[in-house]
């Protein structure tokens, strides 16, 4: 099943909706690293990891997760897989420790196992407290926290996350990118959007550009300015040159 | 629009009316659907007008009295719509922020939405009574114009009514118990005709619809002959006087409602937006709320979410009391009904809906569908936990009737459980098929979504409830 060391590895990927989305995205990120995925709005973004996670069919293309074929065999690469939408997956009237209970059920992760590991992201990400409080009192922040604790109580291997940062105020930021930081020590591989690219700046140990449904370049963010032409560029400006004149 | 003051009563009254509209905006094949029934309704009130034509229509008490008793029954509808639609504005309307950050007294906005809740609350009335009254008023009954106006007075009535009902709730229940206690008052004030009208039919040893109960017994203690109770009658029927007065006084009303509950709609809706839920002590550790298996988490899950709405709980338990009568009236038609065989017919027919509308909740309801798409789970496994939760859920109700059985015919009893089973796994399987993604909070429209559903369930458990009733009858 192992065929190679890529945590996820992307070929020919294509989607089309009522125009073409993505077309021929070809996409390798290696185990054990933050990859970030830029692209202005409508690129295809989300689209791609909605096609990763199994949430979207593709028209044509390859998915393979840690070596697993995600299109013959979704349930053993979703298995490995955590999925973090910019809209938390929550149900209001549940607490957090109900929640990690039910995902944990769905993962189906053994109780004994389940329930230390809940305690302890729920400590870890300061939600303890509020652990048996409704998730419909909560602040969006502490929402997309919960849902977060719910994406790595089964300890995946992948976790894939949409513009996890929207709408978190400098606190929370801090505590999800740290929290992601820790989830890639410890030897998980993720891979984010986002349009804050100070995020990816910081945080990211490769950075992918998209564009027009393509990847238009990828690299380290030294890579990046120098495809685009200067040592000295941010990677904002760096970003802005590359979507500009793809290619 | 344009050609109105922009923040005016008119303008703001416009405004609700063009977002009322918008929200009861259905699909194409649903407006089509509409539209085709009200060119019958209004073909078949052309007949019956141009049957009247030469008959002519004089007042008198009976008809007086009759009227009333329509106005008793369309005022307690209007008035449950006018609740429901007031709790929807303190709760759930997302514009009141917008409407009360702006420069406008907070009275002209209540206005305003007194306003869009009576025209809410008049438009499906209009739509079943007018079809009927306006041609028979063209064909020679010029009179009956007042039925129009009679609508109006009740609806800005029921309104206002409607409006005082749920801010007394804010204020005597509290903000939080409000929310659910006035869809809970919906609920039993939209059934409360209906109970009524049952109790007082099976009291009287027949069975005559609620108007007819009502009609009955205002014309037994002379309500509606004469006087202020004839008014709606002698305003339906086109005297100016008494349309001046109901119309007159409803106005009053709607003014005086604007002007005295101005300041406690603004509190209460203020109220509202704090926070809703109670906020429980943390203790313990977590462990209680893991599982084994899917099913045991996908149950704890469903059962919490339904145990934490009340007010839905109240919706369906509501409708069980609805369907009871129904059940047993179908085999209580002449000579006496066989109780036996309508007690199994009625297990099966009210288990079905139940597991029907928890299977809506758990498959088409589903509030985080993505969550169980990147499960690694299998879809199929999935629906059947939610088919295996709803019946679970519906279970304990299931057994009520069947153990009442038990009591005459211990057999006759398995029977009815065995069908029961499979008229509800029928029921939720229904709703598995055709399900539908709507938020839980249309539970009471989901029928708009898929109408195949409701129908073929109704077959389903119609059609394992006759093989009950029949395996019970043999069984004797």
């Amino acid at each position: 099943m192992a065929m190679t060391d890529s945590a996820l590895r992307i070929r020919g990927l294509s989607k089309a909706f009522d125009k073409p989305v993505i077309t021929g995205l070809d996409l390798e990120v290696a185990g054990g690293e933050l990859y970030a995925l830029l692209g202005p709005n409508g690129a295809g973004k989300t689209t791609t990891l909605r096609m990763v996670t199994g949430l979207t069919r593709p028209d044509a293309g390859s998915i393979h997760i840690f070596g697993i074929d995600a299109l013959a065999d979704p349930l053993a690469a979703k298995a490995v897989t955590a999925w973090l939408p910019d809209e938390p997956m929550l149900y209001d009237k549940l607490t957090p420790s109900e929640y990690l209970g039910f995902v944990a059920g769905l993962w189906q992760i053994p109780p004994a196992e389940a329930a230390p590991e809940a305690e302890r992201l729920l400590k870890w990400l300061e939600l303890w407290e509020s652990r048996e409080t409704r998730c419909e009192t909560f602040s969006r922040g502490m929402k997309q926290k919960v849902a977060l604790a719910g994406a790595l109580i089964h300890r995946p291997r992948l976790l894939i996350l949409d513009e996890p940062l929207t709408g978190l105020d400098a606190a929370m930021a801090r505590a999800v990118k740290d929290a992601l930081r820790e989830a890639v020590d410890k030897g998980a591989t993720v891979v984010v959007t986002t349009h804050i690219l100070e995020v990816a700046e910081r945080l990211a140990d490769r950075i992918g550009i998209i564009g027009n449904g393509t990847l238009l370049a990828e690299g380290t963010l030294e890579e990046l300015r120098a495809k685009a032409g200067s040592d000295k560029m941010t990677l904002e400006d760096a970003f802005i040159a590359l979507t500009r004149s793809p290619g | 629009m344009h050609r109105l003051r922009p923040g005016s009563f008119a303008w703001l009254v416009l405004h609700e009316l063009r977002v009322g509209s918008r929200n009861a905006r259905r699909r194409a094949r649903s407006l089509w659907f509409g539209l085709i029934l009200l060119a019958l309704f209004t073909g078949f009130g052309i007949m019956i007008a141009l049957g009247l034509r030469d008959v002519p229509i004089a007042g008198g008490p009976a008809l007086y009295t009759g009227a009333l008793a329509a106005s008793i029954l369309l005022m307690s509808f209007m008035t449950t719509q006018a609740l429901l639609r007031s709790q929807h504005t303190l709760y759930e309307s997302g514009d009141l922020d917008l409407l009360l950050s702006a420069p406008l007294e907070p009275r002209t906005i209540l206005r305003a939405k007194l306003c869009g809740i009576a025209a809410s609350v008049v438009l499906s009335f209009t739509l079943l009574v007018l079809p009927f009254a306006i041609p028979i008023a063209i064909f020679g009954h010029p009179g009956l114009f007042g039925i129009p106006l009679l609508l109006a007075a009740l609806s800005l009535t029921s309104a206002c009514l409607g409006l005082a009902i749920m801010l007394g709730v804010v204020a005597l229940a509290g903000p939080r118990a409000a929310r659910t206690l006035g869809q809970i008052l919906g609920a039993l004030l939209g059934g409360a005709v209906f109970l009524v009208s049952q109790l007082m039919s099976n009291g009287g040893g027949g069975r005559r619809s609620a108007a007819m109960s009502l009609f009955n017994w205002l014309m037994a203690h002379r309500i509606g002959t004469g006087g202020i109770g004839a008014l709606p009658g002698r305003a339906a029927l086109g005297d100016p006087l008494a349309a001046a007065l109901l119309l007159g006084g409803a106005l009053i009303l709607f003014a005086a409602t604007g002007y005295a509950f101005g300041r406690s709609f603004l509190a209460s809706y203020q109220k509202a937006r704090m926070r809703l839920s109670r906020r429980r002590a943390a203790t313990g550790p977590v462990a209680r709320h893991f599982r084994a298996g899917l099913f045991g988490s996908m149950f704890a899950k469903e059962w919490r979410l339904l145990a934490r709405d009340p007010a839905l709980a109240f919706q369906i338990v509501l409708r069980l009391i609805y369907l009871a009568p129904i059940a047993l009236a179908a085999f209580g038609r002449g000579g006496g009904p066989p109780l036996l065989p309508a007690l199994a017919f009625a297990s099966v027919l009210i288990a079905g809906q139940l597991v029907g509308s928890f299977a809506w909740l758990a498959v088409s309801a589903e509030d985080a569908p993505d969550l169980l798409t990147v499960a690694p789970i299998a879809r199929r496994q999935v629906e059947r936990a939610k088919l295996a939760s709803a019946m679970a859920m519906a279970a304990p109700f299931g057994l009520i009737l069947p153990a009442a059985l038990a009591l005459s015919s211990p057999l006759g009893a398995l029977a009815t459980v065995a069908l029961t089973a499979a008229g509800g796994a029928c029921a939720g399987l229904i709703e598995i098929k055709w399900q539908k993604p709507a938020p839980r909070k249309t539970f009471q429209r989901r029928r708009s979504g898929s109408m195949i559903a409701g129908i073929l369930t109704l077959l389903a458990t119609a059609f394992f409830g006759g093989i009950a009733a029949l395996a019970v009858f043999l069984i004797g």
